[in-house]
């Protein structure tokens, strides 16, 4: 069975008492000692591994030895290339509120200008022209919630 | 002694004082916003009341009142330097746990405390007060000459700060610094002074009684800062001999009684390693977040003698009884993404597994399926570790960062590992610029490391997706085996051998 996990995929098959895991040109054998909320003992090639492993989605949270990564699982098929992303969308870089919006559709802004300013625990960031353009639509107004990675403005 | 405080914050720090007045005996009030519903504080708490923020002065007070509490304690942050808080808290017949009101307002105001240290000889940073117009700062930036510090006279925390390297920036920051100060703290005041570029942050701990008695517990080395906010603190600090030890901590209770001082305070110094010069920054009136290094270097529990004190106790201790036993160092963890700017993190905590250990102590305010808003500081704990020597407080910190787990948020957990097993950090090199710096040259944390993930991670996560109760299950305490497929030959589940412990 083949799980992809962003651009990487492992292929894992029961054999019995345990796994063999490939990945690339490796390939190790994984045995399961213990499993349960949230957390797997494992041998691997004989090396004892304590992950911790949470889901949520598509997400995927693994923590070893001390070091978590994010992952996100991909499911079946996955299409390649996708949709064209449009270059002038400026999205939200963290969670928060949206404290001041100083520009309006239509407007010309410069490079470097602050179009909107965000606020999460107090905290500022602005959010600036990445080039010369016109404002070709405004996504959120003052006062607005957004989440993270969230469009807020899109810049021709 | 009082029966019964009201605690006036939320998060760890309200747990924090909830232990020591439970240890003292004494009942616990908890105020809980609609956001923290299901907090740990409010939980921990004999009773909770909620409010709609807890920076309503007074609807705190009327809490206190109708829960017949006899003292309010502030925590940090909030109203804890509101002078005028801490004064209704007296006037409604209840004491306020902390220092006096005209010690907070004396010292509340960055640009009045300056003026006031320079008159009682304290040592301070070159600099102007009082500047109104956008010329009136390009004139005296220009005077003490770039990069220059431009900060909220009411500030704190980092808020309303800017560092200005060139005239170009001057204006934007000013405003920037002006907009955040109305926000943070309700004025918008303004300092201007010589920025400090590899200056170490040092303070002294100060503790009085209303009695007249006022010592210093030695410093705390906060050098290791993003954003102006500190994340590891540590004690004692590696830069000083016993002779500057002894200067400073003069210096600071020397501060805290131009302003007839009681109370936990913190003196805030700028230090410079080259010449071992030291200026006076600021001082907090309150009790701060990296309290727990100096409880664990002096042995004292600072929140029980705030409250001893504060119901009119005497401190005992003399300055020569006081010593420093080991080294203490303390992580803060926030949920918070070190690449991608440190910018904050929000979602459920799918786990939040705690370290434990000999020396090592967690003051927390979650627990696994709490939810992390954007409402409140992304701060989820601290950790600080106790040892023999600094060596090895930096192996159990490491050790026991390692132990911690938490899901559901990115954190800067891994980074702080990073900082630790720094050679700069073994050395003691950690200026407040330090993170900034070596962030930018990418020789601290470098930024591709996400792209390569691991096999074993890649085998943890496909196992744990083979079976869908593990994924169902993660982050809740209670293992819930029902919905196994005993006939999937991937399950992990299916060898009854995997649940033995």
């Amino acid at each position: 069975m083949k799980l992809t996990y962003g651009h990487s995929t492992l292929d894992l098959t029961p054999t019995g008492k345990s796994y063999r895991a490939a990945m690339d040109d490796k390939i190790v054998d994984v045995e399961i000692i213990r499993a349960g909320n949230g957390q797997l003992d494992l041998l691997i090639d004989g090396e004892r591994v304590t992950a911790y492993v949470s889901s949520d989605k598509a997400k995927r949270w693994v923590t070893i030895n001390g070091r978590t990564t994010l992952l996100t699982k991909s499911s079946g098929a996955r299409r390649s290339g996708g949709k064209n992303e449009h270059s002038g969308e400026l999205t939200a870089p963290m969670p928060g509120q949206v404290r001041a919006v100083n520009v309006s559709e239509g407007d010309a802004v410069t490079k470097g200008q602050t179009l909107i300013v965000l606020e999460a625990m107090k905290m500022e960031m602005k959010i600036q022209a990445p080039n010369d353009g016109v404002v070709k639509k405004m996504f959120v107004k003052q006062g607005q919630t957004v989440e993270r990675e969230q469009i807020l403005i899109d810049i021709l | 002694m009082f029966k019964k405080i009201l605690i006036a914050n939320r998060g760890e720090i309200a747990v924090r004082v909830m232990r020591a007045c439970k240890e003292l005996g004494i009942k616990t009030v908890a105020v809980y916003s609609d956001a923290d519903q299901d907090s740990q504080h409010k939980q921990f708490a004999d009773e909770a009341i909620q409010i709609e923020s807890y920076l309503h002065a007074d609807v705190l007070i009327q809490a206190a009142l109708s829960s017949k509490a006899d003292a309010i304690h502030p925590g940090y942050g909030f109203l804890s330097e509101n002078a005028s808080f801490a004064s209704a808290v007296d006037s409604a017949k209840l004491t306020f746990i902390g220092p006096s009101a005209d010690s907070i307002r004396a010292m509340g105001d960055k640009a009045e405390s300056k003026i006031l240290m320079k008159k009682a000889g304290v040592p301070t940073v070159p600099g102007y007060e009082g500047l109104e117009s956008e010329d009136e700062f390009r004139k005296a930036a220009k005077e003490i000459d770039y990069p220059v510090l431009i900060k909220a006279s009411a500030g704190g925390g980092g808020k309303g700060m800017r560092i200005v390297e060139e005239e170009t920036g001057l204006v934007e920051a000013i405003q920037g610094a002006r907009r955040e100060a109305l926000n943070s703290f309700g004025d918008e005041h303004l300092l201007i002074e010589k920025y400090l570029a590899d200056a170490h942050h040092i303070e002294f701990q100060i503790f009085g009684d209303t009695h007249g008695h006022i010592v210093h517990l030695f410093e705390r080395e906060c050098s290791v800062q993003r954003r102006h906010q500190k994340i590891i603190e540590e004690t004692p600090s590696p830069l000083l001999t016993p002779e500057i030890r002894t200067r400073m901590g003069e210096a600071a209770v020397e501060a805290a009684k131009a302003v007839g001082y009681y109370n936990a305070g913190t003196v805030e110094f700028i230090f410079n390693p080259t010449d071992s010069s030291f200026y006076f920054l600021e001082m907090n009136t309150r009790l701060q977040v990296e309290h727990p290094v100096t409880e664990l270097a002096t042995g004292l529990d600072l929140v029980q003698w705030q409250i001893r004190v504060a119901a009119g106790g005497h401190f005992p201790y003399q300055q020569d009884h006081l010593s420093q036993r080991g080294h203490a160092i303390e992580c803060r963890i926030y949920a918070e993404d070190p690449a991608n700017g440190f910018l904050p993190s929000t979602g459920k905590l799918l786990q939040f597994i705690e370290p434990h250990g000999p020396g090592i102590r967690v003051d927390s305010g979650f627990r696994a399926g709490d939810t992390v808003t954007h409402f409140y500081d992304p701060m989820l704990a601290k950790l600080i570790v106790h040892a023999e020597n600094r060596e090895t407080a930096i192996q159990k910190m490491e050790a026991a960062l390692r132990d911690f787990v938490v899901h559901g948020v990115t954190t800067n957990i891994d980074f702080l590992q990073d900082v630790l097993s720094h050679p700069d950090f073994a050395e003691g090199k950690v200026s407040t610029r330090w993170v900034e710096k070596n962030m930018g040259s990418g020789s601290l944390f470098p930024k591709d490391r996400p792209q390569a993930v691991g096999f074993h991670t890649l085998i943890a996560a496909s196992l744990a997706d083979l079976s869908t109760p593990f994924g169902h299950t993660a982050g809740n305490r209670q293992a819930n085996t029902d919905g196994r497929n005993e006939s999937d030959p991937y399950n992990p589940w299916k060898n009854p051998g995997s649940f033995r412990n």
